[in-house]
């Protein structure tokens, strides 16, 4: 959580609290049926409050800066999943209790002979369990992320969708008219969260085309789009912040590519610039991008940006966890901002450095010290070797730890593992920032 | 870390969630 945002934050958690449990205490007000022992009431209860949390998944991700900003997107769509799990608890817990406590109603399993209330909800529920399966084991089932990503999205409507049918049908506590309305007008809502990222956004981004000026490419296996905005302003960034990028198809194709901008955010005219390495099926084919393509890019996001002048930065970046850093190196040079920088640059030889020339240059204009640290160093090294580690960080940071701002960007292991040193530094959570790709 | 406060968070909010249903059914059973 960044510093500027703590009530933002704040407002977020009780928000939240009050979609998922306002409608369903909303339930007790105005007609309603005689009362059932306690363990079928609560069953209810969070089976409703699990539907709520369902439908406000679509939120989570629909790219809201005010909702993301305090946390940071990858934060955000961990959240997702986490609370995820915990809705799909819930709407198990609500039919396992129910056969716990009526076991007759255990006959309405029988699909085919069952009434369409009950069909609603096995539906709802099996739809749900297969989106949490394919979400967890995607890898494992071997499933492209653009087919995972459609399944996705199909059966969460479907879960919502048949959930809410299941409850208006059974009726129990939405015999008033007005409390149908109330929870069919939340699905709308719920749903059109994912119209909303789906469709108007694209719209709105189909009128605010890119288009490719430059394709470079750099160490690293990595490639550099220069992109200018086609007929508008395009819009302004922090450096570090990142867009998502859709090269094919068109801005309604479902899967874009979340990359962080590496130019400078002084570049002016609307420019953005992505460097992109090769990493899998799209990464592959961004270097066969003609120059003259359109593209589309829908940004700014992210909270992972410089921070306050007066103190020192220290950036730690492994592999192509060095754009955004290149962002924040570049966009501090055109500003002739002079706060010392460190930056501790992981890569596996001196030949992949991204960036190596670049940063050489500019450092003389910054206050900037570049260490590099090599996995797979030249016989003549004498540099840092290996992954960077704590041991590292001390002999090139100067203490005290907790005054200076960090800014951590790389793969998984080399984040967790600074994140846990930072904290045995006795440096604050509000001092460090992390840009994690994968979202997932 | 960020993450790990993630994970509290949604266990937070899980929790809250089984004790305010737990509250809706006090208050139905009750009336």
């Amino acid at each position: 959580m960044r510093r500027s945002h703590p009530s933002r934050a704040t407002a977020w958690v009780v928000g939240y609290l009050v979609f998922v449990l306002a409608p369903l205490f909303a339930l007790l007000i105005g007609t309603v049926g005689p009362a059932r022992d306690f363990w079928t009431e609560f069953s209810a209860a969070i089976g409703y409050a699990g539907l709520a949390m369902m439908g406000l998944q679509f939120g989570l991700t629909a790219r809201f800066r005010r909702v993301t900003e305090p946390w940071g997107e990858d934060v955000i769509y961990h959240l997702h999943r986490q609370l995820s799990l915990v809705a799909v608890a819930l709407v198990i817990a609500h039919p396992v209790i129910l056969f716990i406590v009526r076991p007759n109603l255990i006959g309405l399993l029988t699909f085919v002979d069952a009434p369409w209330r009950a069909r609603f909800a096995v539906l709802s529920v099996v739809s749900l369990l297969v989106l949490v399966m394919t979400s967890l084991w995607r890898a494992r089932l071997r499933m492209r992320y653009e087919t995972w990503h459609h399944l996705h999205v199909v059966l969460a409507v479907a879960a919502v969708v048949t959930g809410l049918a299941h409850m208006v049908s059974w009726g129990f506590y939405l015999a008033d008219p007005w409390k149908r309305a109330l929870w069919i007008s939340l699905t709308v809502f719920w749903i059109g969260l994912l119209a909303y990222v789906r469709i108007v956004r694209p719209l709105f981004m189909l009128r605010r085309p890119y288009t490719v000026t430059q394709v470079r490419a750099e160490r690293g296996d990595t490639t550099t789009l220069v992109m200018e905005p086609d007929g508008h302003d395009g819009f302004h960034f922090e450096p570090g912040q990142f867009g998502w990028l859709t090269v094919w198809g068109g801005p309604f194709r479902i899967t874009g590519h979340p990359f962080s901008f590496s130019g400078s955010a002084e570049a002016g005219e609307g420019s953005v610039e992505m460097s992109i390495r090769r990493l899998g099926d799209f990464t592959a084919t961004v270097k066969t991008i003609p120059v003259g393509k359109r593209v589309y890019v829908d940004g700014p996001y992210g909270a992972f940006t410089i921070g306050n002048p007066a103190d020192m930065h220290i950036l730690i970046a492994g592999g192509v966890g060095i754009t955004p850093m290149m962002s924040i190196i570049r966009t501090l040079a055109d500003r002739h901002d002079n706060r010392p920088v460190i930056l501790l640059y992981g890569a596996t030889d001196w030949e992949s450095i991204t960036f190596r020339e670049e940063l050489d240059k500019i450092a003389g204009r910054l206050a900037l010290t570049t260490v590099y640290v090599l996995t797979d160093p030249p016989a003549d090294w004498t540099g840092e070797r290996g992954f960077i580690t704590a041991d590292i960080l001390r002999r090139h940071v100067p203490p005290p730890y907790d005054e200076h701002e960090y800014f951590i960007c790389g793969p998984p292991p080399m984040m967790d593992s600074m994140e846990t040193t930072l904290s045995t530094l006795g440096v604050p959570m509000s001092k460090y920032h992390s840009e994690r790709y994968n979202f997932a | 870390m960020r993450r790990t406060l993630a994970d509290r968070l949604a266990i937070a909010t899980g929790i809250l969630i089984v004790l305010m249903s737990a509250m809706f059914a006090l208050a139905r059973v009750a009336a």
